[in-house]
């Protein structure tokens, strides 16, 4: 497999009046073309800033991350949103569609801004997602579970090369987590999109190829799956 | 916003009371006061003998003595002449139009006002003193122990400037019958002593042609504004008059104070600004209501969370609901104290500029506790209630609702979708995110609508009016110079002309046309004669209908729009009207825009079969490098320039304006904060959506632009809104100054309403780089966290 993205020794420190907070204190990872991953670890162990980081939504403060071989930007608002638009997708705990706008007008809205806009691509998704019936309504009028898989539809879009989510199945009940999982491996798989997802819900090992986990800001351990030996 | 509305009230309030006593002060019957007369009897085409104007006062007296309870303080002859001063010496000597007065120096009415403090010198007493207006005083270089050269008819002499004053017929400095004060220092009043007019005319002493009454008490007087008569008291006098004007064979015009233009003027122009102020308060507590309105709205919102967890842990209703309506009353007690400390400076400004411009002082000033009180309690009862329904949902927010995101959930609108499906979705979501609150959306236009109603009524009502009136007399006139004449004496003016290669006009002009209007109100207007309005100096604004033609047996005339409104007349009319005493049928052929003072034009010939005047002055078409100089000044009884009307007119206008300059500018600023407030509302607002499209990779440009054209539709909508109430408000001012006297038409200057949607879209899309710099400023990390939570 095509190697994606690798970080080493990556840090990303806080100074705060108590003294200096290591979110992430030397993390070094690769992660290939395909990989379906999944960070575990307790509340304050660093998953969320390694995600930030990963999305370039947040500077590492040391080390090295390079994504299909180029640095990754860091301190600059506008390179890394423009790094974040051409590389990741992101799927949010809470969906954070846009309510004004339909289910369709919402990944319509994301493909525009990547440049990148495909009615046709946007039906076939939210297809993909089993929700071909719902693309006129707005998300204040389907269900929660309908609306992660409307932001994963959105996430996907674009044709990101990088997938990110943090405890998007948090919000949902144990059904609609399965069929979110299921509609997302599915759309992974078929798009052969490269995923990490931050969970604490190690029900969803299952959907992953890889589980890393994470504790005060370093690696424990870093395993493939099942599902990895099957694919 | 409370202060700057308490300010705004207590400078208006105080402006208001103080201009009331200005007046006041001038007319008293007191020994500081001038004692304006009640009644003025004049013929300005002939002068009575002492004994004539003794024998009137005598049979006046015997009748009121006889037959009403109404006595006289005084009943007084008097001259007033118009002629001209003969300012510096040789080339550089100008001529400027005047007016004399012959003032005896123990006169009981109309005497003088020498106010302490505010006047020099004291009244003239020998034949060759002079008291100089303080209008034109300081722009003569005139000083107490000046003399000056003074002329009327074909005398003239020298007088020294014995006092400096003011006197109440002349607070508006113009010659009769025009409403324009020409530039400071071109036209001048004299204050002669009875003997100093006599040596100046060369008449007898006590010739006069004016009679002023003094009755005593105070009278009441119709007030030509109002829709109800209050002139009867003054009508019983006025019966006594007429009878005594009979018996002892005069001729001549009486006037009461309401007929009397350069009083009434005056008294409807404090009347206008004093009528301004009420709406302009009113007008400013709604913008500062609504502005607190929706910051306490949002301030509920942005603290929902908060009142939420709050309410979960068991604080009462009435306990949050008592909070959020302390907020406001703080806010407005600390807005009405910062208000009522600035108010005083405001009203002294204001007051400042009213005294520059009308040119007399305003001694009494002061802010009555009841000014205070009628502010402030207003103003604290509108904050309170506009801190209540923010309160009131504050208390009612449901914290299962809040904390479980629910109450920020809604379905977008299908009709907005519908609408701007076609767009691209970045300006389809900017559209609906514009409108996502209608309510909110519509106060704010509601807002900036009120507040360029402050700003663009006074601009688009003076923009219209300047641009009528001196399109008639910079367009439509091409004269250089009126000379005015005594009857029969334009032989002198015309030779002069001949000599110097001028083209000359004779016309006739004069304010001595009346009609009793449908309430029974005798109303004065303008006569002019022109022997044509096709190819002559002077043409005319023809509204409506065609010039006047002698073709016809009635008098053919054209009428000014305001005096066809006021009479409710129309074109084709035939009416009866009183020219000089005269009345006369007149045939209505014409409808005439660009006069301020009411006016009906004739053929000259017309007019000049029924007034038995030739002509009352001669317009002159000067050649290039001819100047008017002392030989015309000495040939005529004065002379005005087209020029210094077409100043007086810019000046007048502009004088006006900039006294509601500071409304003026409070709207703009009011404009500014409401816009600013709404815009960063909608930012704050949209910070979850922006910051969701900036995690999604939406450069700040992109969602720059989508704010910028957010601002754009805001800006555009609020501008469309803003033209239509400052349209609104100028229609509602032109009402409200509109008189007989004045006739304010409404003429919308296409460049005034660009310039109030510009400024309006400008403030709107000036607004953008604080969104995108709120943008820039984004932590996005803690912004995921928020999304996250």
């Amino acid at each position: 497999m095509n190697k994606l993205l690798q970080m080493e020794n990556l840090e990303r420190h806080y100074e705060t009046p108590a003294g200096v907070v290591k979110a992430l204190d030397g993390v070094t990872i690769e992660i290939s073309q395909g990989e379906r991953v999944i960070l575990l670890g307790p509340s304050g162990s660093g998953k969320t800033t390694l995600l930030n980081c990963l999305s370039s939504l947040d500077s590492p403060t040391g080390g090295a991350y390079s994504f299909q071989g180029e640095e990754v930007p860091r301190n600059h608002s506008e390179k890394m949103t423009s790094f974040r638009r051409e590389n990741i997708g992101y799927v949010f705990q809470f969906f954070n569609l846009l309510q004004d706008l339909t289910v369709l007008e919402n990944i319509l809205l994301i493909q525009e801004i990547a440049g990148k806009k495909d009615e046709a691509r946007a039906l076939e998704l939210l297809k993909l997602v089993g929700l071909e019936s719902e693309v006129n309504r707005f998300p204040g009028e389907i269900s929660g579970g309908q609306q992660q898989r409307v932001a994963i539809a959105r996430s996907i879009a674009k044709r990101p090369n990088l997938l990110l989510g943090d405890e998007l199945t948090g919000n949902l009940d144990t059904e609609t987590s399965q069929k979110v999982m299921t509609a997302l491996v599915k759309a992974c798989q078929e798009e052969n999109i490269t995923s990490v997802f931050v969970t604490h819900d190690e029900g969803l090992i299952k959907y992953a190829t890889r589980v890393i986990r994470i504790d005060s800001g370093k690696i424990v351990s870093d395993e493939l799956t099942k599902a990895s030996d099957e694919e | 916003m409370v202060s700057v509305g308490v300010f705004a009230g207590l400078t208006f309030g105080g402006y208001s009371h103080n201009l009331d006593g200005m007046y006041d002060s001038m007319q008293a019957d007191d020994e500081d006061g001038a004692n304006l007369a009640d009644i003025w009897i004049d013929n300005r085409t002939t002068s009575w003998s002492p004994d004539q104007v003794q024998s009137f006062c005598n049979s006046l007296e015997d009748s009121l003595a006889q037959s009403s309870e109404m006595s006289l303080d005084s009943c007084e002859g008097r001259t007033i002449i118009p002629g001209a001063m003969f300012h510096g010496e040789g080339d550089d000597q100008e001529i400027i139009n005047s007016l004399w007065h012959g003032i005896p120096s123990d006169a009981n009415s109309d005497r003088i006002w020498m106010p302490e403090g505010h006047s020099k010198g004291r009244v003239a007493v020998a034949n060759d003193e002079i008291v100089i207006d303080a209008h034109v005083a300081g722009a003569l270089g005139i000083e107490i122990g000046s003399e000056v050269t003074i002329g009327a008819g074909n005398n003239s002499a020298d007088f020294t400037v014995v006092g400096i004053g003011y006197h109440p017929l002349h607070v508006l400095m113009a010659p009769e019958g025009s409403m324009f004060p020409p530039d400071e220092g071109e036209y001048v009043v004299g204050y002669l002593s009875d003997s100093g007019i006599s040596r100046l005319t060369g008449d007898v002493l006590g010739t006069s042609n004016m009679i002023v009454l003094d009755v005593e008490g105070n009278p009441s007087f119709d007030l030509p504004d109002t829709e109800e008569y209050e002139g009867d008291e003054i009508d019983e006098i006025k019966f006594y008059v007429e009878n005594s004007l009979n018996s002892t064979e005069l001729d001549a015009r009486v006037r009461d104070r309401g007929q009397n233009e350069q009083v009434e003027v005056m008294r409807q122009d404090l009347e206008a600004s004093k009528r301004t102020t009420i709406p302009f308060t009113v007008m400013i507590a709604a913008i500062a209501s609504i502005t607190i309105v929706l910051s306490l709205q949002r301030l509920v919102q942005s603290q929902s969370k908060e009142i939420a967890v709050l309410r979960t842990l068991g604080v009462e209703r009435k306990s949050l609901m008592t909070g959020y309506l302390i907020a406001p009353v703080a806010i407005g007690a600390f807005g009405c104290l910062l208000g009522s400390l600035a108010g005083p400076s405001g009203m002294n400004w204001m007051l400042d500029f009213y005294e520059d411009i009308i040119g007399v002082p305003i001694i009494e000033r002061s802010i009555p506790i009841s000014t205070y009180a009628t502010v402030i309690i207003p103003t604290m009862v509108i904050v309170f209630l506009s801190g209540t329904l923010p309160a009131w949902k504050a208390s009612r927010l449901d914290p299962l609702e809040v904390l479980s995101g629910q109450t920020e959930m809604r379905v977008g609108s299908n009709t907005l979708r519908k609408l701007t499906s076609w767009m691209p979705t970045t300006l389809g979501l900017s559209i609906r995110s514009s409108v996502r609150k209608p309510i909110r959306l519509s106060m704010t236009f509601l807002a900036v609508g009120i507040s360029l109603m402050l700003f663009g009524s006074i601009q688009m009502m003076s923009a219209g009016l300047e641009d009528t009136l001196l399109s008639g007399i910079e367009d439509d006139q091409s004269w250089d110079a009126q000379v005015f004449i005594n009857p029969d004496g334009e032989g002198p003016v015309l030779e002069w002309a001949g000599n110097v290669s001028a083209t000359s006009e004779l016309l006739i002009e004069m304010p001595l046309g009346s009609v009793e209007d449908d309430s029974g109100i005798e109303r004065i207007f303008t006569l002019v004669g022109l022997n044509n309005y096709q190819n002559g100096m002077r043409q005319v604004n023809l509204l409506d209908g065609d010039a006047p033609s002698n073709d016809s047996d009635a008098f053919q005339v054209m009428m000014d729009e305001g005096a066809m409104e006021f009479l409710s007349w129309e074109l084709g009319d035939s009416q009866t009207v009183s020219i000089n005493g005269v009345e006369t049928d007149v045939e209505i052929v014409g409808i005439t825009r660009g006069e301020m003072s009411r006016t009906m034009y004739f053929l000259r010939s017309d007019l000049s079969d029924i007034t038995g005047i030739n002509a009352t002055s001669v317009y002159l078409d000067l050649p290039d490098g001819v100047e008017v100089n002392t030989e015309l000044g000495e040939v005529s009884v004065g002379i005005v320039e087209r020029q210094d009307i077409i100043d007086g007119i810019t000046s007048l206008i502009g004088d006006q304006t900039k006294i509601f300059q500071a409304i003026m500018y409070l709207g703009l600023l009011f404009t500014i904060a409401v816009m600013l407030n709404t815009m960063i509302m909608n930012v704050a607002e949209r910070d979850f959506e922006l910051a969701t499209l900036r995690v999604l990779g939406a450069s700040t440009k992109r969602l720059g632009t989508m704010l910028l054209f957010e601002s754009l539709l805001i800006g555009i909508i609020g501008g469309l809104v803003g033209v239509l109430f400052a349209y609104g408000g100028a229609v509602g001012l032109a009402a409200s100054f509109s008189s007989w006297q004045f006739y304010v038409p409404i003429v919308v200057i296409p460049s005034v309403a660009y310039q109030l949607m510009g400024m309006v879209v400008l403030i709107a899309v000036a607004m953008t780089p604080i969104g995108v710099w709120r943008l820039r400023r984004m932590d996005l990390v803690e912004k995921v966290k928020d999304l996250s939570q």
